[in-house]
């Protein structure tokens, strides 16, 4: 699966440099089309499970930060937090779920069905035609994403800190600000741009590599999901290590 | 190079397949002119998917060559084997549409795909190739939407749609009316005699076969029993070809065991 994985990717990206030197068309239709079913269908399921994560984030620090004394600090956790890491991994997770399943399910009944085998044929390249839509929508659309996400469990942790801990609502707004920079920002960002890469070529390669029928599809899934998830904490583990603890 | 003055189409030598252990094909070598139609013929299960399959270049031999337009593909690299498929169609088996794009988009994917025909053109073209195919009217359906038969005559148009200098058909007219068969294989007579193209068709249906055919291919286990023009193939004594062509279940292909094999296969007793 990993040659297959590196020869697929390989492929994307040599098909998206012939495209960028004007030596075949890129789709961009399709494209768009892909980044409404990854990026814009998500966002209700994105949006709802950060505000949730915001929540249970301010909740669960208001107890710890209380018996320090200094309540007022869960603002400056929950920002900071959201932006480093909830924010990238909960989008992450949920378009795992969503998006990257899907991907897979639908390429590989695209297989059995001898479709991907029927634009051969034609001299239609599968992997221009429909690997790059799907793994640029993927890039495209995950820091989008994740910046909503990441807006709406804000908002999560402020409403709780408002309502229920009674902190000042300008002020809780303030010492977020002040909590965070910009490089917790744009490396959360810069994290998620890693996992699109990562979710969209491994539920390409898992539907593309689908072999025995529709069994085949469903056990793929399975492990495309399960990739996705494993590849994508390596890889935040990994950058979390150059970003903040290495330097 | 051969590549223009080759009078060939088709041209496979000493082609061998085997998946694991079984031999699917087995030393497969004939030759088509251009302008000809051949009809493979074989019992359900003999291997002529598999063998259309190599023409097309999905699967690549264990041992022979093909070469198809006076290239052997089975030499070819990625883009090389494109290049030759821009020269022909396939028509599957089972339509093999895209089942995201509605039946006029279908037809139109290789034109707007080839990048030198415009939107405008393509709808034209759509509404020929579905007319020849008798499904005018049906564009905006999705392949989920219609049968089975319609699903390859839709397959029909859209292998049309590029006109190819050679075409190939798996059982273009199995699960169609009388009417609608005897309306595909004129449209592959018409291909073949007005625009000059070359086709391979696999079929068992034996009256269409002998209506079409310039020349035949009977393949019974993944090996060529014979071949020859439609009267040869009529007059020939091999009783395994008669019993095809005759459609009789009783004769030497063995489909059936004997009762007494039966009973022995039965109680596993050597
Ligand atoms: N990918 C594969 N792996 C293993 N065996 C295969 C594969 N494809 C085909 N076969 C075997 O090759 C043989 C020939 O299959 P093929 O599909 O070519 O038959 P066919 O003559 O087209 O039959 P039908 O008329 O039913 O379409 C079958 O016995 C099949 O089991
Ligand atoms: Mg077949």
């Amino acid at each position: 699966m990993l040659l297959a994985y590196t020869s697929l990717t390989l492929r994307a990206f040599a098909s998206i440099g012939r495209s960028l030197s004007g030596r075949s068309t890129l789709r961009v239709h399709a494209t768009f089309v892909q980044m409404v079913n990854v990026g814009v269908n998500s966002l209700p399921t994105v949006g709802l499970a950060c505000l949730f994560m915001g929540l249970v984030l301010a909740m669960q620090s208001a107890g710890q930060l209380a018996q320090l004394g200094a309540t007022e600090r869960v603002a400056d956790l929950v920002s900071f937090a959201m932006l480093r890491e909830i924010g990238p991994l909960i989008t992450a997770v949920v378009v795992i779920g969503r998006s990257g399943s899907s991907i897979t399910a639908e390429l590989g009944t695209m297989k059995v069905s001898e479709e991907i085998e029927a634009l051969e044929v034609m001299a239609i390249d599968p992997v221009r035609y429909l690997v790059v839509p799907r793994l640029l929508a993927m890039i495209i659309m995950m820091p989008c994403l994740t910046i909503i996400g990441e807006a709406l469990g804000l908002f999560g942790g402020w409403l709780l800190g408002v309502n229920s801990l009674s902190l000042d609502p300008l002020l809780y707004i303030t010492r977020s600000l002040q909590a965070v920079d910009l490089k917790d920002l744009y490396t959360g960002l810069f994290k998620s741009l890693v996992f699109g890469f990562l979710i969209g070529s491994i539920a390409c390669t898992y539907g593309m590599e689908v072999r025995d029928g529709a069994e085949g599809v469903g056990r793929n899934t399975t492990q495309s999901v399960v990739s996705c998830l494993l590849a994508m904490l390596g890889m935040d583990a990994i950058l979390t290590a150059i970003f903040f603890f290495a330097t | 190079m051969s590549e223009t003055k080759s009078t060939h189409a088709l041209e496979v030598r000493g082609l061998v397949k085997k998946f694991g252990p079984r031999t699917v094909l087995n030393d497969i070598s004939f030759t088509l002119k251009r302008g000809e139609i051949l009809v493979i013929m074989g019992g359900s299960g003999c291997g002529k998917s598999t063998l259309l399959r190599h023409l097309i270049g999905v699967l690549k031999p264990n041992e022979g060559e093909i070469h198809v337009l006076g290239t052997d593909i089975t030499k070819l690299d990625d883009d090389g084997l494109a290049k030759v498929r821009r020269r022909f169609a396939m028509m599957h088996q089972f339509g093999a549409l895209l089942n995201s794009l509605t039946v006029g988009q279908n037809v139109a994917l290789p034109l707007l795909e080839s990048g030198n025909v415009s939107e405008s053109i393509a709808d034209l073209v759509v509404k020929l190739k579905l007319e020849l195919v008798g499904l005018t009217g049906f564009e905006h359906l999705k392949p989920s939407e219609i049968s089975g038969g319609m699903r390859k005559r839709v397959g029909m148009a859209r292998a049309l749609a590029l006109d190819p200098e050679l075409l190939f058909c798996d059982e273009p007219t199995s699960g169609l009316d009388p009417v609608m068969t005897a309306v595909i294989d004129q449209l592959t007579l018409d291909m073949v005699h007005k625009l000059g193209i070359t086709a391979v068709v696999v079929t068992h249906d034996m009256t269409s076969a002998f209506r079409i055919a310039n020349k035949m291919i009977m393949l019974f286990e993944g090996q060529i029993i014979a071949q020859g023009t439609p009267d040869e193939i009529r007059n020939n004594p091999d009783p395994r070809l008669q019993q095809f062509i005759k459609g009789e279940a009783d004769g030497p292909i063995p489909l059936k065991l004997s009762r007494d094999d039966y009973i022995k296969r039965l109680l596993s007793v050597d």
